[in-house]
């Protein structure tokens, strides 16, 4: 068993979010609470040291007054907290929308539209090997057919009802593939914290 | 109640219960299962093997938190064992607010563990010419674009609030040019936006270490080559901790090989779970019609 | 003004960094560059929101005696004081900040997600049914990666790895994209809507 109390306090602490399997109780509540606490100061702490102190607070020292546009900006959110003036927090966040919403539409062209289409059409250059060239066939009509699926604007009659079939088989087969592997990683997570309890905790394993 | 109607009422409990013990198991009675290593594994093993000696940096982005901590510490582990005895120089940071805690914890174990076995300063691990750890930084789309141009400029200071001008590595290291390859190890969809925004305008290799709840959804990536290699879940952690055994990069086995005979049972186990439920439920449907 | 400024903020913004990505001009670069950096502190204002509105919350639970109220007193105990250790002493690798990190935060966190596995292996005891085609296929997908990535599964065939490493590059990788793809065209759609002032629910409130 280990001598570092931090080691019982963490495996104290496991045990109690453990004990929910068996019903909601008072140690339990508390270790929940008691994260939701230690998170929040730890991200207070962070962004302190991490950004307002090294990105804002020390260019405004040294006379980079242009800083004081985001520390205006950044101040409008505490305007959320008097009602008088709480539209003023629209100000910040429409800013901040305004420039994901910009930068993401070329991007989201360029990195998940056009590279994948490139990924996805079919060349003599494809049947190089003759399997690949098959599995690339594959692939064109699976994703034709599961674009096609998510086709709502027209009643899926006609054509568009087979190839709509075809589509929602491979959805099935990529989502059980995408069960696969959370089985895989929910079970991962479980094998941690048992290796922590019965190796630095109780030193039954190494 | 009849034989297949129980099958599908197995109390919870039960459920509960052989899931643990069987995870605990294998721990205690280890066998030896030779891992299978995955193409995409073995993609980003082969090009951090490429990358010259002291030549670019690699960054690593540690953005998981202890919730996925299991599956990405040991890839983050395994990933800084390969660099450090490469001579690979190592920039760690992170977008995930609680990565910097793991983030410091993988590279003090790293670097210490090295820095023990050394023989003279020259096979030592110094924090300031062979790695840094930068820190968390908001707004990340915005650092990791800004990066691109000029790291301080969004590092003023490292982690641990060092000026990043007194750091020897960051003086050679200024923008993504002197970057070989940008490997996030993540839990949430920031390799997304490390190739839809660095890799797309300054054209910086990506590669990622995923948990495995993410890795089917980035196969389209490592398709398109935008992805150089990519590490799925704990079976990805334990490949890499393989390979970096089997060409003398350390002499540690890995947490996560051990862990994955637990897992080879659990799977087991569950599907034997799915199948009982089915058999149940199929009797139990085809009872129903006998009775119509 | 309420709503047409920040509605003015937001088309502007959105209309420069759309043809900034176009523009190599120095001055453009140097704009882009500014924005960045201001971005970059204004995203950690937003936490003021996080924390303001958990400082509120427990505090009228408190305040009110609200059933469990005690608890509250530890989410705000826990809060000041990991904020205060790390604000003062700071965070290198052997402060207490990390300690509390490392044997705190890590453990709640991990467990919180450790219990998951054993709902999902309970939900999929109940409720995982061959019930038509589309579902078997699912299993059958599912077994087929299950079984085919871990290390025993080259025991039942030396294809079968191999099998299920086709099932993940092929047909998994093809709705994959396709469900990429119109992630990608909603994306830009729902970006175009609210630059242009289309979609205006991010405004909140009656004025």
């Amino acid at each position: 068993m280990s001598p570092n109390p931090w080691i019982w306090i963490a495996a104290f602490l496991t045990l109690g979010i453990f004990s929910f399997l068996f019903k909601d109780n008072p140690v339990y509540r508390f270790s929940e609470h008691l994260f939701v606490g230690v998170a929040n100061g730890y991200y207070i702490a962070l962004y302190w040291h991490n950004t307002l102190r090294p990105n804002l607070v020390e260019p405004l020292a040294q006379g980079q007054f242009i800083y004081f546009v985001p520390l205006l900006l950044g101040l409008m959110y505490f305007a959320k907290f008097i009602p008088r003036i709480s539209w003023l927090v629209r100000v910040p966040i429409g800013f901040m929308i305004g420039w994901g919403a910009g930068i993401s539409i070329p991007a989201n062209f360029q990195a998940r539209i056009l590279r994948q289409i490139e990924g996805t059409v079919v060349t003599p250059a494809s049947f190089a090997n003759p399997w690949q060239g098959i599995w690339a066939a594959v692939i064109f009509i699976g994703v034709v057919a599961t674009v096609i699926y998510f086709y709502f604007s027209r009643e899926h009659k006609g054509i568009l009802k087979p190839v709509s079939r075809l589509g929602m088989i491979f959805i099935m087969i990529g989502f059980g593939a995408s069960f696969g592997y959370t089985v895989m990683a929910r079970v991962s997570l479980l094998i941690g914290r048992i290796q922590f309890l019965l190796g630095p905790w109780l030193g039954l394993i190494k | 109640m009849k034989w297949f109607e129980k099958l599908t009422r197995i109390d919870r409990r039960v459920i509960y219960v052989l899931l643990t013990a069987f995870v605990i198991l294998p721990l205690f009675i280890p066998f030896k299962i030779p891992e299978n290593v995955m193409p995409q594994t073995r993609r980003l093993f082969d090009f951090i093997e490429s990358i010259p000696v002291r030549d670019k940096a690699v960054i690593i982005s540690f953005d998981y938190s202890p919730s996925t901590q299991p599956e990405c510490h040991p890839m983050a582990i395994a990933l800084l064992r390969h660099c450090f005895k490469k001579r690979i120089p190592v920039i760690g940071i992170s977008y995930e607010p609680q990565g910097p805690g793991l983030a410091v914890d993988a590279l003090t174990l790293v670097s210490r563990e090295m820095n023990i076995d050394a023989a003279s300063r020259s096979d030592s691990v110094i924090y300031g010419e062979d790695y840094v750890y930068l820190g968390w930084k908001s707004g990340r789309v915005a650092a990791m674009l800004e990066m691109g141009e000029s790291i301080a400029r969004v590092y003023p200071v490292d982690y641990f609030q060092n000026p990043i001008d007194s750091l020897l590595l960051m003086r050679k290291v200024r923008n993504y040019k002197e970057i070989a390859i940008a490997i996030i190890v993540a839990a949430a969809t920031y390799p997304d936006e490390w190739v839809m925004y660095p890799q797309a305008r300054y054209g910086i290799k990506v590669a990622a270490g995923l948990t495995a709840v993410m890795a089917p959804e980035y196969y389209p990536f490592l398709q398109t080559g935008q992805f150089s290699g990519m590490l799925s879940g704990m079976k990805g952690a334990a490949e890499y901790e393989k390979l970096i055994l089997e060409h003398g990069y350390t002499n540690k086995p890995g947490r996560a090989e051990t862990g994955m005979n637990s897992q080879s049972i659990i799977h087991l186990l569950i599907i034997i779970f799915i199948v009982i439920g089915n058999v149940g439920y199929f009797f139990a449907r085809r009872n129903k019609g006998l009775q119509r | 003004m309420k709503r047409t400024l920040p509605l003015a903020v937001c088309l502007i913004m959105g209309v420069l960094m759309i043809v900034q990505f176009f523009v190599p001009h120095p001055v453009s670069l140097q704009f882009n560059s500014t924005i960045l950096n201001w971005v970059i502190v204004l995203s950690a204002f937003a936490l003021v929101l996080a924390i303001g509105n958990l400082i509120v919350y427990h505090g009228n639970r408190i305040r009110r005696r609200q059933p469990g109220w005690i608890y509250s007193i530890v989410t705000l105990a826990g809060m000041t004081l990991m904020a205060g250790i790390g604000l003062v002493w700071g965070v290198d690798p052997d402060s207490l900040f990390q300690k509390i990190f490392l044997h705190v935060l890590t453990p709640l966190g991990a467990t919180m997600f450790a219990l998951l596995a054993y709902y999902m292996a309970s939900a999929a005891y109940r409720s995982f049914r061959a019930r038509s085609l589309e579902a078997t296929l699912l299993l059958l997908a599912a077994f087929v990666v299950m079984i085919g990535f871990m290390p025993f599964g080259q025991y039942l065939g030396r294809w079968f790895p191999s099998f299920a490493e086709w099932i993940m590059l092929v047909p998994n990788m093809a709705s994959k994209r396709g469900i990429q793809f119109g992630v990608a065209f909603g994306a830009i759609a729902t970006a175009l809507k609210i630059i242009l002032g289309i979609e205006r629910s991010w405004l909140g409130g009656k004025d």
